[in-house]
């Protein structure tokens, strides 16, 4: 049994955050066999978290074999993490991703997007969700990010 | 997090954290070398930096004119 990546004081705090999950929330990994330096390492930890609230319903795809699950996904490199609403046995899909590991300050943003998804609630100012829900066309944000 | 604020609100946004080391050829590709970087429907734009949701939304409407 490898060792946990996080540790009980983390635990403790993530236990404390996740009381504020309110609906559940569909978490899809997408890993793949060869070449993924950080596949594994995200695979676990999205494991340890899930362990932390029963709302938290995580699936485990690879690239290759999953093809036609990572092409409905739109995911084309591995690690990505998808965070999406879950209803029952429907899943809706916000578009919400992490490519690569979530460690670091990445690790907050990745409790806080899933809260955000649980209680449906961007927390925007309303002039922003006025002129967000009146989009007719895509918007394709890509936010390059460090772990430090 | 301010993209995916934005992805919850509509399903046109699709909002992706990338790990800029770990996907370095992508980071390149758009020229990133200070982060947060932010890029828009594949570099029509681009925001450098931290910045409050006015900016985000004031550059995404810039993309998008006509």
């Amino acid at each position: 049994m490898p060792q946990s990546l996080l540790n009980d004081e983390i635990n403790r705090q993530i236990t404390d955050v996740f009381k504020n999950l309110s609906h559940p929330v569909a978490i899809l990994f997408f890993g793949k066999q060869a070449d993924c330096e950080y596949c594994e390492d995200t695979r676990r930890l999205l494991e340890e978290l899930c362990q932390l609230s029963d709302l938290l319903h995580l699936s485990i795809y690879d690239l290759e074999s999953d093809a036609a699950v990572a092409q409905q996904y739109k995911v084309n490199k591995a690690p990505v993490t998808v965070l999406a609403a879950l209803e029952g046995e429907q899943i809706t899909d916000l578009g919400i991703r992490f490519a690569g590991i979530p460690a670091g300050s990445e690790f907050t943003s990745l409790i806080n997007s899933l809260v955000m998804v649980s209680n449906r609630d961007s927390g925007l100012s309303q002039a922003s969700r006025d002129f967000l829900k009146g989009l007719t066309q895509p918007v394709y944000l890509q936010v390059f990010v460090t772990p430090t | 997090m301010l993209a995916h604020q934005a992805a919850l609100e509509s399903p046109f946004v699709e909002a992706e954290m990338v790990e800029a080391m770990e996907f370095f050829e992508l980071s390149d590709h758009y020229g990133v070398s200070g982060v947060p970087h932010t890029v828009i429907n594949d570099g029509a734009g681009n925001i450098i930096g931290a910045v409050p949701e006015e900016r985000l939304i004031a550059e995404i409407k810039r993309v998008i004119k006509p």
